[in-house]
Order: structure tokens, then C-alpha cells, then sequence
């Protein structure tokens, strides 16, 4: 039976309840307001909230409706998004110190969309400083925390947005994944994040952390969600040449094929480069299981060489990283975490033959990839954090620091970085709880620009399996 | 200091501009060292006409359907 407050609904159920004029789109950002009103100072979240337009940007939208124009499938939604998208003349912080009060020249493509489609702005998200860090850590702004467990990190670098997703404060929420920082926040908060194919959704008017690395993407409640906030959000843009031309499909159409017939690979990622953890193991085979009960053929599939792919991201991210910070490096590196300057450091010492071989490497990578691990094969599941979500404390590297915390703390991209190397869509979703009782994450890896079928694969999941309806409380 | 720690220590002050004490030279040393062999052994698969745009035609070609 349908809870009675509207924030714990659905993305899909709250829209077509405003389309229907059951609910109005003023009722659902109050509804959104009162969560957050009573969530903000658990989790820290929200970096910026403005309450006032929000309720007249959601009067506007109840207006256009009341006079028999819907924009579409979004028309009145509240979301809010990770503090990385540029909105012309408005404060952009990038999650740092250096771009405090900075604001922006432009709007990001992505958001200018989101307003197309009639979304209300909530506000802007807590987030790594310039999307470097997979835990949520933030010397600057303070740490987000995880709402199933606030001792916890809540992954990064989209932090806020997973927490805030997964709170019921917004109903989707833009983040961006360079190394795995959709799919992490996701997994570690239980909600669902898409890494669409590189060049499925512009990269324009949002912070950079590597330009050939970096994809813009959903974090929502359920599959279907996500799938309807992709399509309002993908497709070319002549302001960032790397989005391809290709026609963006009706995702959400597409969801109800069901998993018959289907071959998936059930990946066992080896020791390198971290090990995984018994019970996350254990609940992404129970996840296979549950695809094969309904009608998936399910196969043991070998994964490439994450090593060399691991490798190959973090020579690109760091040269490019480096180039682009070089600035503010040198002229004021006190006002980076010490973690997030020295991760860059080295990119100024890689020979830039070794730079451009990694990027010649892709189209290598991706050929073996598709011949060996997808081949016989129509996607792959496996984990996305190979571990139980650790605290914050646990994961403290500018507290903290040491060996065993960095290796930790880059474990957390070993299942997730790979597929920014090899570009291919890549979508999470939670398939269980870890022994802390926090969510485990399942990844999902097609074949390029196949993301309608990953979500036609998460919603047949999500279709037998409850864990998309949890809510922490 | 070792050879790749001098290396890197040249680069910084001679090329790039910047300064860094002994022991973070060494460990910049260590950590180019890795990702630098890395990308030669994974490079020994490169061709002469291998480009690096190549890897958005091959994305465009190979879209699932």
C-alpha cells in the first residue's frame, strides 16, 4: 500500500501523480523540504538549499499544468545535484575551497535539460572537492555521512547525492563518475546509479576530473527512475564533442522485456586489485541465482586484466588532473586536502608518451574485452564495492593517512575504474545488506550504449527482489 | 637519492617548476615507476597506426543493440 507521504514515493509514481493532478508538484518539494529539514544535519548532504525557488519554480510547473501543458515525464519533480554543475551567475564550489565563491559563466547542458523537462531545483549536493575521493570525505564542506549508518561513508565522489537519493530528501540526483563515483555512492547507499557509455551524456558545464575518463549520470530509488531520468539527460551536444549522435532510446519503454533468454556473466574478480570480501560475494551470487530463477542463463565469466585498466585510468586521470589544476597547484596548494593535491602530483612527471599510449591502449582494451569477457555473453554482473562500507573514520586519509587507509581507500574503485578505461555502460543497484547492515551494491557492464538493456535487466531484478524499498530510518 | 628519485627531481625544478622535499620526490618516484611500467607492458600491444581516437569510433561501432 502506497505510504501516505509523498517524499518516500518513487520518482515515476510522484511524476505521474502530478501529471494525473493527484498530487501537485508545490505539495511534492514540501514533501522533499520536510525530509531534508529533518535529515540535513544527520547526513550533511545538502551544501546549498534554496526553499524559495524551489516552491516557485514548482508553483510555475503546477501552473503550466493547470493550463494543459506537461513538459514531460519529469514535469515538477524536486531534485538536487552534486555541487558540479555550472548554472549561469550562481555559485559553483566543485566540492573545494579555491571555487568557494566562484560562479558560474554558463549552465551545464545537463541541468539546462533538466529544467526543459520541468524538474525543480532543490538545491546543490555535497560532494568530494573536485570529485576526487571515493568515500565522501570533505575537509571543506564536511564529510557526508551515510543514512543507514552515519558512523559510515556514504562512497564518493557523489556523496551527497547517493545520501540524499537514498534518504528520500530528493528524488533524483545528478553525480558524475570518473572512477566509479556514481556507482559507489549507489552501492554503499542503496539506491541505483548509472555510468551510462562515454559520450552518452554531456560532460559540458560540469567540473572536470579527468576529461576522457569523466561521465555525467543518474542516482534515483528504482531502475525505472533512472531510466527516465537518462533519457531526459542523454543524447549530442554540440558543446561537448565527445556526446555521439546516436538516437537515445525510450529507456523506460524498453524495461518490461524481462531477463528469458538472456545470457549473464556472473564475474569472480580475482585478489587483484583488491580482494573481495566473502558476504558481498556471497550476495551477488545470490543475485545471479535470482536472475537465473527468472529465466537468465547464467554463466561464470572470466574478467580482462583490471590490473593493466587500473593502471591505464590513473595515468590518464592524473596527467589530466594535473594540467588542469597546474594553476591553482602552485599558487595556492594550501587550499587543497592533502590527499586531493598529492593524488595529482605525479601527473607531472609521467612522460606524456606514457599518457597518450594509455589512451591509444582504450580501443585495445575495449576489442579484448568485448571478445573474451562479454563474448557468449549479454552483460556481467559483479560486485561494485568489494567490501563492507567501512567508517569514516577507518577511511580518514587526511587524519589519518597510512599505507593500509590508502590501499582501503583505493580499493574501492578496484571493481569500478576499469569500466571508465573501457567506457562501456556500467549501472548499480543494491542486492542486499553487509553484515553492519549497509547496503552491497550489484554492477551490471554492457556493451557500448547498450544501457536499455542493463536497465531491462535491473528492473526484472527489482521486479523479485525488495531491497530498492528500504528505507533508513 | 636513486636514480629515478634524481629523475624525478630534475623534472620538478628543471621542467615542471615545482618543489618537493626528498622523501615526497621518492615517493613520486615510486609511484610513476609503477604506473609508467604498467603502461609499457600494456603498450607492447600498441601498432604504429594506433590512435586515441580510435577508442570513440570503435565505442560507436560496437553499440549494443
Amino acid at each position: 500500500m502506497r505510504n501516505d507521504d509523498p517524499a518516500l514515493w518513487d520518482l515515476s509514481e510522484v511524476a505521474d501523480a502530478i501529471a494525473a493532478r493527484r498530487l501537485s508538484s508545490v505539495e511534492a518539494t514540501r514533501a522533499c523540504l520536510g525530509r531534508i529539514a529533518l535529515w540535513q544535519p544527520r547526513l550533511n548532504a545538502f551544501l546549498r538549499l534554496d526553499e524559495d525557488k524551489a516552491l516557485a519554480q514548482a508553483r510555475a510547473m503546477d501552473a503550466e499544468l493547470a493550463a494543459g501543458r506537461r513538459r514531460g515525464p519529469l514535469h515538477g519533480v524536486p531534485m538536487a545535484h552534486k555541487d558540479m554543475y555550472y548554472r549561469k551567475g550562481e555559485l559553483s564550489t566543485g566540492g573545494s575551497a579555491i571555487r568557494k565563491d566562484w560562479r558560474a559563466p554558463v549552465t551545464a547542458t545537463v541541468l539546462e535539460k533538466l529544467d526543459a523537462a520541468g524538474v525543480i531545483e532543490l538545491g546543490f549536493l555535497n560532494m568530494a572537492e573536485f570529485a576526487a575521493g571515493p568515500t565522501g570525505h570533505n575537509v571543506h564542506h564536511g564529510d557526508c555521512r551515510n543514512p543507514w549508518d552515519q558512523a559510515r561513508v556514504t562512497g564518493g565522489s557523489s556523496s551527497g547525492s547517493g545520501a540524499s537519493v537514498a534518504a528520500r530528501l530528493v528524488y533524483g540526483a545528478l553525480g558524475s563518475d570518473t572512477g566509479g563515483s556514481i556507482r559507489l555512492p549507489a552501492a554503499a547507499c542503496g539506491v541505483v546509479g548509472m555510468k551510462a557509455t562515454y559520450g552518452r551524456v554531456s560532460r559540458a558545464g560540469a567540473v572536470a576530473r579527468s576529461w576522457s575518463l569523466d561521465h555525467v549520470g543518474p542516482l534515483t530509488r528504482t531502475v525505472r527512475d533512472n531510466a527516465r531520468m537518462l533519457m531526459a539527460i542523454a543524447g549530442p551536444d554540440p558543446n561537448d564533442s565527445t556526446t555521439s549522435a546516436k538516437p537515445v532510446p525510450d529507456y523506460e519503454a524498453a524495461l518490461e522485456g524481462g531477463v528469458t533468454g538472456l545470457r549473464i556473466g556472473l564475474a569472480q574478480p580475482d585478489d587483484e586489485p583488491v580482494p573481495l570480501d566473502a558476504g558481498v560475494g556471497a550476495a551477488v551470487r545470490v543475485a545471479a541465482d535470482t536472475l537465473g530463477r527468472l529465466g537468465a542463463k547464467i554463466s561464470r565469466v572470466q574478467l580482462p586484466d583490471f590490473t593493466a585498466l587500473y593502471r591505464a585510468a590513473e595515468v590518464i586521470v592524473k596527467c589530466e588532473a594535473a594540467a588542469m589544476h597546474r594553476p591553482w597547484m602552485e599558487k595556492t596548494p594550501g587550499l587543497y586536502a592533502n590527499q586531493v593535491r598529492s593524488r595529482m602530483e605525479a601527473g607531472f612527471f609521467i612522460p606524456a608518451t606514457q599518457y597518450i599510449d594509455a589512451l591509444r591502449l582504450r580501443a585495445h582494451f575495449v576489442t579484448e574485452f568485448l571478445a573474451t569477457s562479454l563474448a557468449g555473453v549479454d552483460a556481467i554482473v559483479l560486485p561494485a564495492i568489494p567490501f563492507p562500507i567501512p567508517t569514516l573514520e577507518e577511511t580518514d586519509t587526511e587524519q589519518k593517512g597510512g599505507p593500509a587507509v590508502l590501499k582501503m581507500v583505493a580499493g574501492f574503485t578496484g571493481l569500478t575504474r576499469p569500466f571508465n578505461t573501457l567506457g562501456v555502460p556500467a549501472l548499480s543497484l543494491p542486492c542486499g545488506f553487509d553484515r553492519n547492515r549497509v547496503p552491497i551494491g550489484l554492477q551490471l557492464v554492457g556493451r557500448p550504449f547498450d544501457e536499455a538493456l542493463l536497465y531491462r535487466i535491473g528492473h526484472a531484478y527489482q521486479g523479485a527482489t525488495d531491497f530498492h524499498t528500504k528505507v533508513p530510518n | 637519492m636513486d636514480e629515478k628519485t634524481r629523475t624525478i627531481a630534475g623534472i620538478a625544478t628543471g621542467l615542471q617548476g615545482v618543489a618537493y622535499d626528498d622523501k615526497r620526490l621518492a615517493e613520486l618516484a615510486a609511484e610513476v615507476e609503477v604506473l609508467n611500467d604498467a603502461v609499457r607492458k600494456a603498450a607492447a600491444k600498441l601498432a604504429f597506426d594506433d590512435e586515441p581516437a580510435a577508442f570513440a569510433s570503435l565505442m560507436e561501432r560496437e553499440a549494443g543493440q
